[in-house]
């Protein structure tokens, strides 16, 4: 039986429960245990998914205080002799990772975004030189098999429900931390759209309505583009305009609202992971290069997607309450 | 106060050259510049010892011998010393073998701070500073965008972090490691028109395995822990699109993708 151990980060939890998947894709039909391990009380996500909870009962142990959390991870690989340690690619996570693997004096493979299975090898696959090529990695051997892997890339689908484990573990007594927190502060919300995680962008086809797309973008947390029939028609300004005499932006989604690709258009998108694009002619050039093609009148489309993400919204608000 | 700084060189990524056949990057002949994180590190650095005149900054790296110019030229911008860490036998190793021999070169000499990059454009594993860390059983932050000049003292700094989604400030015990982004905005001077051809050779130390003392399989390629497999081109352009209508499936089909990506 392999055992999997998933490490639950605070600050994204759901993404972690996602980690799920790697494991399921890393022992397909082999026989398999997944633990997760959190230093708060354990969340909500990951009930009934795992098949073991261990909560690490010590208050005084916070996420960014990697030694500490560290010193936790390796007695609990002490007692549990894990085959994998997954741990999200955040912030605290891409610390966490190294130091783990440093520790336990195993190999480490960072971001990773996809598993193959190689004439029985494992292979992790990663986007070396900012992201030209991908790279299959493999581990030497040595055991538990360490990643960190990237945010947002796998998705778990609910199995049948686990009757999940709770573990109270009590670590020996932390080290006194190195770190202090002082402060945590907002960030700015800046105006400019090469800052946007998500780009909702308007061409001709959105001429009469363009004020509308703020109502996604506003929904989706992200900020309006436009392309240069827009800001030529003096409908929005050149700081919004994407391509070649515009901005060049590297959003991780783009949605393209009317907007026919044209090459100085699409010369303005680089390292764009998906692109979603509604559009009248679904034969327009920048259909090929999108994930998903809506075809269809935008304005129509803004309406149903916005409707559609408030009442998701509701029934998730509901659901907490 | 004595400050190392982790530099690493990097091959102009724009132009980089990778040889498919045995996985392994084409560092020799390639032109190699400094890593932006990195520049960043020793920016601060300098600008502390243009404060204090009495801080002593010495830059680390573990590379080819043919970075010796572009240390050269970190030298004539009042860096006191350069340490290259160089031999055959290092050559392909991975970052727990890398980490390991800075490591062993570090745990040998005195520092009240180490500065680091966050991450390099070409591995981009972050890996290294931590592991270091770990090796030296000091504390190690990632993605400063700050770090507090006044607080910057023997014992502890207050440094700014970017945490994603928001700015956290911490007070950190020194020696600790502490990595910088390029997003701090600490710029490398220019070299002063004076310093242009000053003679620094002598102040750039060579240390190979004769110092250090690897046995040949414990390091580079065949020590290290992970081993590139394969490589292939990451396929842009045209995508398996999926054409879906405005109707309430298109419209969950658009839902869907937006949820199992996090942006709703
Ligand atoms: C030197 C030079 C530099 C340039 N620089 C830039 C630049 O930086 N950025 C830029 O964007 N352009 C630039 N251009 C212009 C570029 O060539 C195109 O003319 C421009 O991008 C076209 O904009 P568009 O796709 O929004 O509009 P259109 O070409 O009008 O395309 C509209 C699209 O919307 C669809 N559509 C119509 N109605 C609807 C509806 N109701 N619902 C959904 N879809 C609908 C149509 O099928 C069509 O595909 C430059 C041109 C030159 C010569
Ligand atoms: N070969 C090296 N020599 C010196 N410092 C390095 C080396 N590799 C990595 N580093 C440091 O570790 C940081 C992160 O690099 P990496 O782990 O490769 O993403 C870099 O920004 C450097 O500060």
């Amino acid at each position: 039986m392999k055992k999997s151990l998933i490490y639950l980060e605070p600050n994204n939890y759901q993404n972690s429960v996602d980690l799920l998947e790697v494991a399921r894709q890393m022992y397909a039909d082999d026989a398999y245990e997944t633990y997760a391990v959190s230093f708060a009380s354990c969340c909500r996500e990951a009930e009934g998914l795992f098949d073991y909870l261990i909560e690490v009962l010590d208050q005084q142990i916070q996420n960014f205080d990697i030694i500490n959390t560290t010193n936790v991870l390796e007695e609990l690989q002490q007692v549990y002799q894990f085959d994998s340690i997954l741990i999200p690619a955040t912030h605290i996570g891409r610390m966490l990772a190294p130091r783990m693997a440093m520790r336990l004096h195993v190999g480490l493979v960072a971001d990773v975004t996809a598993i193959k299975h190689t004439n029985g090898v494992l292979e992790m696959v990663r986007p070396a030189f900012s992201g030209k090529i991908m790279a299959g990695i493999v581990n030497r051997g040595r055991i538990p098999v360490m990643m960190s892997i990237r945010q947002n890339v796998f998705t778990y689908q609910l199995g049948e429900s686990k009757n999940s484990l709770r573990i109270e573990y009590h670590p020996k007594p932390a080290e006194k931390s190195k770190i202090e927190l002082l402060s945590i502060s907002e960030k700015e919300k800046t105006n400019d759209i090469r800052d946007s995680e998500v780009l909702v962008s308007g061409g001709g086809g959105t001429m009469r309505y363009f004020r509308r797309l703020k109502l996604l973008a506003d929904e989706m947390n992200s900020q309006v583009s436009a392309s240069r029939r827009i800001v030529d028609s003096g409908i929005a300004s050149r700081s919004i305009q994407v391509g070649q005499s515009g901005k060049t932006v590297a959003p991780r989604l783009y949605i393209a609202l009317g907007i026919y690709g044209s090459l100085q258009h699409i010369e303005g998108l680089k390292n764009v992971e998906s692109i979603i694009s509604v559009n009248t002619n679904k034969h327009a050039p920048i259909c090929s290069l999108s994930d998903i093609v809506v075809e269809g009148d935008a304005e129509e489309f803004i309406e149903k997607l916005v409707d559609k993400i408030k009442r998701e919204k509701r029934i998730c608000h509901e659901n907490d309450g | 106060m004595r400050i190392i700084c982790l530099i690493k060189f990097i091959p102009d990524v724009e132009n980089f050259i990778y040889d498919y056949e045995k996985n392994v990057l084409v560092r020799e002949n390639v032109r190699m510049v400094l890593n932006p994180d990195d520049a960043s590190a020793v920016a601060y650095a300098l600008k502390i010892k243009d404060k204090n005149p009495e801080t002593y900054i010495e830059v680390v790296t573990m590379a080819p011998q043919g970075v010796m110019l572009q240390l050269e030229d970190l030298l004539r911008l009042n860096v006191d010393k350069a340490t290259l860490i160089s031999d055959k036998l290092y050559i392909g190793s991975d970052s727990y073998i890398t980490s390991m021999i800075l490591g062993k070169y570090l745990s040998g000499i005195n520092f009240d701070c180490i500065l680091t990059g966050t991450h390099a454009l070409d591995g981009d594993t972050s890996h290294v500073p931590a592991q270091i860390a770990e090796i030296l059983h000091i504390a190690q932050m990632s993605n400063i965008v700050k770090i507090e000049e006044q607080s910057f003292g023997c014992d502890s700094a207050v440094i700014e972090v970017d945490a994603e989604k928001v700015f956290v400030k911490y007070k950190v015990v020194l020696p600790a490691i502490l990595s910088l982004q390029k997003e701090s905005k600490y710029k490398l001077p220019f070299i002063k028109y004076k310093d242009i051809d000053l003679y620094v050779r002598n102040r750039i130390e060579i240390i190979d395995n004769e110092v250090l003392g690897y046995e040949q399989h414990e390091v580079g390629i065949r020590g290290s822990l992970t081993q590139v497999f394969s490589t292939f081109a990451k396929k842009m352009d045209k995508k398996d699109k999926l054409v879906v209508k405005n109707d309430e499936e298109g419209i969950n089909t658009v839902f869907s993708f937006l949820k199992s990506k996090g942006y709703v």
